[in-house]
């Protein structure tokens, strides 16, 4: 057998592997990560995680608390949140469920002049 | 014994070339298949982008649940937080959130918490204690929900959330209530030690309203706890030990008045004695009201 010959056989099988190595590792058996974060999240669920979090700013007044729970759902938090604010909007959405993100976008201190029907303290 | 020390020299040389071609081959392949899973687990794992409640971390599931709890307090609606419990794929989610109940009291979380993971937990077919003491009626003070009977299944889960709810009525909050002070005398037993702090909160109607905070302070120390946790003495009732010489002030942390200069006292009898306070909710059950859209 040449020298050619073993390197051959050693490439073809490391080849076959290291394919077979990827399938199993990426389709039969991939890591499973149980712990997952909010910012994870699809982008459904982590609107329905704002709006969550606006609720519950509106029971508890914690404005520390929902700006940190906006910072577990994207890097950039409050202005996500006015994001997805327009957005429902746009979508026609439920009007409480603006009120309440409207609510908690204006006392993060942002401001879209598209916010301000929703903003009135009778609203909800 | 005079044999050829190389066993395969008595196969032929064709034969050796096949055997170690395939150990060649078989070698490369363990070779390239431990490298494709160290590079598959190790160096880049498949990350999924896009997942749901249920793939969150214990302490993110906590969370989560804490949410709904606290929108269901909020908006009544009922489809909606099943629908969000759903999507966690929980075995059991009653006895998940009764759990995170028992969390909440052991750990003495405020009094708003507390109640909203109570009520959820009603909602989900709960009965216990602290269910009884928190949410004691579903549809009054709280929210107004329907509680399915015990093991009732929750909706089906859906893939996502559907951000187009149909309409419902929103439900005010629950208003923070306001106590009085109704009454403040001594406590003596005669011929027993006294020395404690025995409080009783009614609502505005003078019935015992069990899970009501209590927080006691005094120099270098403070306590919180509820009513409700002695039964046999009624749900509006709580009690708590006073050391001699310590003063001692109450205050009910909803908004109560702040009641000072409570300790030890002794009674005509000679014994130590305490302190009787009962306390009265001055804001009658909010009434959920629709808002007319």
């Amino acid at each position: 057998m040449s020298k050619i010959h073993v390197a051959g056989w050693l490439v073809l099988g490391a080849a076959l592997g290291v394919g077979l190595g990827l399938f199993v590792g990426w389709v039969v058996w991939p890591v499973t990560f149980s712990d997952a974060t909010p910012d994870l999240l699809s982008d459904p669920y982590r609107r329905d995680y704002a709006l969550m979090t606006a609720t519950a700013y509106q029971a508890e007044g914690d404005l520390a608390a929902a700006r940190a729970r906006l910072g577990r759902l994207d890097a950039d938090g409050p202005q996500w949140l006015l994001s997805a604010t327009l957005d429902l909007i746009l979508a026609d959405g439920a009007e409480a469920d603006i009120r309440r993100l409207a609510r908690l976008a204006a006392d993060l201190g942002l401001s879209a002049p598209a916010l301000e029907p929703y903003l009135d303290s009778d609203g909800d | 014994m005079a044999t050829d020390a190389r066993p395969d020299s008595h196969f032929p040389a064709g034969a050796r070339r096949e055997w170690r071609a395939w150990s060649l081959l078989l070698t490369g392949l363990l070779l390239g298949l431990a490298a494709g899973l160290a590079y598959a687990w190790l160096a880049a794992p498949v990350v999924y982008l896009a997942t749901s409640p249920a793939w969150l971390g214990p302490d993110e599931r906590a969370e989560y649940i804490y949410l709904v709890s606290r929108s269901y307090g909020v908006d009544g609606d009922w489809p909606r937080a099943a629908r969000r419990l759903a999507a966690l794929e929980a075995p059991d989610t009653a006895q998940t959130v009764t759990a995170l109940l028992e969390q909440a009291i052991r750990a003495q979380r405020p009094p708003d918490e507390v109640r909203s993971l109570a009520v959820l937990a009603r909602a989900l077919g709960v009965e216990n204690t602290a269910v009884a003491l928190f949410a004691p009626e579903p549809d009054s003070s709280f929210l107004a929900a329907p509680t399915p009977p015990p093991g009732a299944a929750l909706p089906p889960p859906t893939a996502v959330p559907d951000p187009a709810l149909p309409t419902r009525m929103p439900i005010s909050p629950t208003e923070q209530p306001i106590y009085r002070l109704l009454e403040r005398e001594p406590l003596c037993t005669p011929g027993q030690d006294a020395a404690r702090l025995e409080l009783v909160v009614l609502d505005a109607r003078l019935n015992p309203l069990p899970g009501v905070a209590i927080e006691v302070t005094w120099e270098g120390g403070a306590d919180r706890f509820f009513t409700g946790f002695k039964p046999a003495q009624g749900s509006g009732y709580a009690d708590f030990s006073m050391a001699p010489g310590v003063r001692y002030s109450l205050t009910l942390p909803d908004g109560g008045p702040l009641v000072d200069g409570l300790q030890v006292t002794t009674c005509a009898s000679g014994d130590a004695g305490g302190w009787r306070l009962i306390f009265q909710n001055l804001v009658f059950a909010a009434v959920p009201t629709p808002t007319g859209d």
